[in-house]
């Protein structure tokens, strides 16, 4: 059946003013959209999805402008468009989501207000009339109790409960096309399902076509019709959504895929990597923008630049190999082919080798922070960040610790390093109490545990140089010091895969993955025995992400490290970790090792959360357990089961009584009142 | 919202009760003695003639006793009286408070007019030549002396204009034409001095905000430039405007001695000033009080317009 087609971007090339001249953000960028279609348009930070986005609105900042090619809306060139005019489509005919909806509301104004703010713009309606409507849409995307929430504020709602209120604002005039900027990426899986699914429901009542930017592949494989696939700037791929993940035509495309960790890769295999990074707006490769980083590059890939070739079923690629007349040149490349080979990574021995000897112990830890009010600074309550955790990290394991924001998984890396101290339950490092530990004892411990951050920019000085960072915690414990420092500096540097040269360089000379990279070997710069990583890939790219998880692999092989591996992403985890504890509002509801927890789930969070998690792969449609609502206030976290409240399965006993930890199979441990 | 007023008043009264005792206290430690002062004139003085003036002016007693004397008879209103004129010290302030405080409320206001607007259309002119020309005036503002303008000012009204503000103050209510023709100048120097720091922080505050993501948002809602500036930007970048404002009100109230003494004007500033040096302590305590006391207010005020702005920052 065929759709008329709504907007149509051909030849897009945006341009930025800097210091050093103009800069393209995007070049050539072009693709249609129909009615009722989803078109999600893919790429990492810095592939000038957001840019094509904000071009099509015109609501680029000062320094951007379009150089030349059109989008064509209703047969109008948006491109040329005066202010004035483009101002009546603008949420009218074309309405846009962003990606933060903490600073995408104003927070001065009321959402009901905000609400209300577009339909006097665009519609002529009596203040009853306009009323009536703020309090449909509240409705229609799922708020609850309308009359008196249209009167709250932004920052008196949960984060999915002002994406809801976006979405309204968006859907508000019934748009024909929305554009939505990784309208999911700052939520929880969770809440990432509820509204993914409440998106597709209005897609289906209304009809608007839906342009989707995103970094996220599962959530393309998700919602997607038609994919288009950008990298630095132009479009490599365009092919419809099933085509595109059983057989990727373009290498970067392909790479992509097959770099992300699923829940079945195999975890003894180390993960395809994209090497490199994605280049700068000022550094762009000659010839095929991608060729630095692609494996079956040749010699005209890095003189020309390919044009897009139209394929068969309405795909297109930007790569040489499509082109018929120079199929030879790739021949011996493509027979060659065999990553596994190229990028080695031994499995991890030092677990499996050992006697599982425990190296820390947590005992019913608890983290209590006090809310405290008055004059006085009376105590009225506790935020229970962490509320009786208990495990075990064994000699060379990687212990995975998930959850969503808010759980208190942070606070319990902080905790077993001593960075906050706990307020109740112990932890014991080799069998000695953490807590015994003072001064210079306290000082020495702390050579042993280590931590990586999540976000490389704020966490290396930019005052200091790559040398200086590194050598600082050797430096602190006295192990080196001068030209020994320098030295021992530029061979932690080669370990994490950078040249030792680096040294004098500062921080902003990196990319976010070299400076992960970075922030794992200042971290191992004691030679520590545990390292905590907190959320240490969710920052990067996907291509990035899997050279740091091998990484971590590798070095965990060869010094027999044990990890604490902190993070909100499954997928990930299930691939780095042996063991993983599932946490919930400051609690530990299932214990397991990976496989276990994957195949044979328990706990219904856990049920829940994994179902959350889209799959980068079109052809499986999976039944969704959606939670009701948002993770409880842990000021005031619900009695009994921490859970009960969003629980489809909840029984009397579970309101009442606090579920203990049971043990299903060895190893596998679950807090549930429903499990026998 | 009540509870909150209460709250911050409890807060400063006794802050004002720990200045005032400062004040108490440092005033009789510095060098010179008012009855020193008083006999300076009369040639040669016997030890009789000193202890009895003092104990005329009740300045025998412990300084602690003398304090507690003091803020017994301030809580029932009374402030003492003058050691010089042995006017009540409360009639002294209550002359002259007026003159400062309707200069200091002209000035303000006359500033938020200037300032205001010209920062909002800097921010919106960025870079343009209108914006630079905008710039280097409030950077003139800023490094001109304002008593130097104010003679400027008057030099070349008289020269030009042969007008020159009536002498002999006037209240506004005796005789308003008069008191305002009075009043226009110094106020007028006041206002354009402090406006130069207003015209600053609005330009800045304003356009951090309109890089915000919510500004996007309501753009992408097709509104136009006037709806996003003067209803979303303008109100979240009203906050440290507010905090320099609440800050020059608090500078007026006491740092308008030249500008009165220029336009020979009886303000509270010039009261403070010869208190000190005459070591006029009932005067200078008072005076203190009431300048604590207008500032705890200002201060109350600007943090009820902060939650009146932002609905963030509302006491519970």
């Amino acid at each position: 059946m065929e759709k008329s087609t709504i907007l149509s971007v051909d030849g897009l090339k945006t341009v930025f003013q800097t210091r050093h001249g103009y800069v393209d953000a995007i070049n050539d960028i072009t693709f249609t959209i129909s009615q009722g279609e989803t078109v999600a348009i893919v790429g990492e930070s810095g592939s000038g999805k957001s840019v094509t986005a904000l071009s099509i609105m015109k609501l680029l900042e000062s320094s951007g402008q379009i150089a030349s090619g059109q989008v064509l809306f209703n047969d109008m060139n948006l491109a040329e468009l005066s202010d004035r005019k483009i101002r009546d489509i603008r949420g009218k005919q074309i309405a846009m989501i962003f990606q933060d909806p903490m600073s995408c509301l104003d927070p001065l104004y009321t959402i009901g207000d905000q609400i209300m703010e577009i339909l006097k713009i665009h519609e002529d309606l009596t203040p009853a009339e306009a009323d009536n409507r703020v309090l449909e849409l509240l409705k229609l995307v799922g708020i609850p109790d309308g009359e008196t929430r249209r009167n709250s504020y932004p920052h008196e709602l949960s984060g999915g409960q002002r994406q809801r209120v976006m979405i309204a604002i968006a859907l508000a005039c019934r748009p024909n096309l929305l554009i939505a900027d990784e309208p999911t990426t700052a939520l929880d899986v969770t809440v990432q399902a509820q509204i993914l699914g409440l998106l597709k429901q209005l897609q289906a009542d209304f009809g608007t076509s839906i342009i989707l930017v995103t970094h996220d592949l599962g959530v393309v494989a998700e919602m997607a019709d038609r994919v288009i696939v950008v990298y630095s700037g132009t479009v490599v791929e365009q092919s419809g959504v099933h085509e595109l993940f059983s057989k990727p035509e373009h290498p970067y495309t392909e790479a992509l895929i097959r770099s992300i960790p699923r829940a079945d890769t195999d975890r003894t295999a180390p993960l395809h990597i994209i090497r490199g990074s994605v280049p700068g707006l000022h550094e762009m490769p000659s010839g095929c923008r991608f060729h630095p980083r692609c494996d079956y590059a040749t010699e005209i890939c890095t003189q020309q630049e390919p044009p897009l070739f139209h394929l068969e079923s309405d795909r297109s690629s930007r790569c040489w190999m499509k082109d018929g007349s120079l199929a030879k040149e790739f021949q011996h490349r493509l027979n060659t082919d065999n990553l596994d080979s190229r990028h080695p990574a031994p499995p991890n021995d030092a677990y499996t080798a050992s006697k599982k000897e425990i190296l820390l112990e947590v005992h019913n830890m608890q983290k209590h922070f006090p809310i405290l009010k008055g004059i006085l600074s009376r105590k009225v309550g506790a935020v229970k960040a962490v509320d009786g955790v208990s495990f075990e990290i064994f000699k060379g394991e990687t212990l995975g610790l998930v959850g969503e924001s808010g759980c208190g998984k942070s606070t319990t890396g902080r905790l077993i390093l001593r960075l906050l101290d706990i307020t109740d339950g112990e932890v014991k490092y080799g069998g000695i109490n953490l807590a015994e530990f003072k001064g210079r004892q306290l000082k020495e411990q702390r050579k042993k545990m280590q931590i990586v951050f999540q976000d490389p920019y704020s966490s290396l000085n930019p005052r200091m140089t790559i040398g200086d960072i590194i050598s600082e915690p050797l430096e602190i414990h006295r192990i080196a010091s001068g030209s020994e420092k320098i030295r021992r500096a530029g061979e932690l540097l080669e370990m994490v895969g950078l040249s030792s040269k680096d040294v004098y360089k500062f921080p902003h000379q990196f990319s976010g993955g070299q400076r992960q990279r970075i922030g794992i070997a200042r971290a191992l710069a004691t030679e520590p025995e545990l390292l905590v990583c907190d959320e240490a890939v969710s920052a990067l790219d996907v291509s990035v992400q899997a050279q740091i998880l091998n990484l971590l692999k590798k070095l965990q092989g060869e010094l027999a490290l044990s990890y604490l591996f902190i993070s909100h992403d499954l997928n990930v985890v299930k691939y780095i970790a042996d063991r993983i504890c599932v946490m919930y509002l400051g609690k530990i509801v299932e214990t397991a090792d990976s496989e276990t927890l994957f195949t044979n789930p328990t706990h219904p969070y856990t049920r829940a959360l994994l179902s959350s998690v889209p799959v980068p792969d079109p052809t499986i449609k999976k039944e969704r357990i959606i939670l009701e609502g948002d993770v409880p206030n842990p000021a005031k976290p619900p009695s009994g089961c921490a859970f009960h409240t969003r629980c489809e399965h909840a029984k009397e006993i579970c309101k009442s009584k606090i579920p203990e930890f049971k043990q299903m199979s060895l190893g596998h441990k679950v807090a549930c009142h429903l499990i026998n | 919202m009540v509870n909150y007023v209460i709250k911050r008043s409890v807060y400063g009264l006794i802050v004002l009760l720990i200045m005032i005792s400062f004040v108490f206290i440092v005033m009789r430690l510095v060098p010179g003695d008012v009855v020193a002062l008083q006999l300076s004139g009369a040639g040669a003085v016997s030890e009789e003639q000193i202890a009895q003036l003092r104990s005329e002016l009740g300045l025998d007693k412990s300084v602690w006793a003398q304090f507690l004397d003091w803020t017994k008879n301030a809580v029932t209103g009374d402030l003492g009286k003058s050691l010089w004129s042995k006017m009540p010290v409360t009639t002294l302030i209550a002359e002259r408070i007026t003159v400062t405080l309707q200069l200091a409320f002209m000035a303000i206001t006359m500033a938020i007019l200037i300032a205001i607007p010209a920062g909002i259309y800097s921010a919106m002119k960025r870079n343009t030549w209108i914006d630079h020309m905008i710039r280097v005036i409030a950077i003139g503002g800023l490094s001109i002396p304002n008593f130097w303008f104010a003679l400027l000012l008057i030099i070349f009204l008289s020269l030009f204009f042969g007008w020159i503000p009536p002498l002999g103050y006037q209240s506004f209510f005796s005789n308003p034409i008069v008191n305002l023709q009075q009043m226009i100048l110094p106020a007028l120097v006041l206002a354009l001095s402090l406006s130069a720091s207003i015209v600053r922080m609005t330009r800045s505050s304003l356009l951090e905000v309109l890089h915000a993501d919510f500004i996007r948002t309501i753009r992408a809602k097709g509104a136009k430039e006037k709806l996003v500036i003067m209803k979303h930007a303008l109100r979240n970048s009203l906050i440290p405007v507010i905090t320099l404002i609440g800050l020059q009100v608090g500078f007026l109230l006491g740092g308008t001695v030249i500008i009165e003494s220029i336009f020979s004007l009886p303000g509270i500033g010039s009261l403070i000033f010869e208190g000190v040096t005459k070591r006029d302590y009932p005067v200078v305590q008072a005076t203190v009080l009431v300048y604590g006391a207008l500032f705890m207010i200002v201060n109350l005020i600007v943090d009820i317009a902060y939650g009146w702005i932002d609905p963030r920052m509302r006491p519970d």
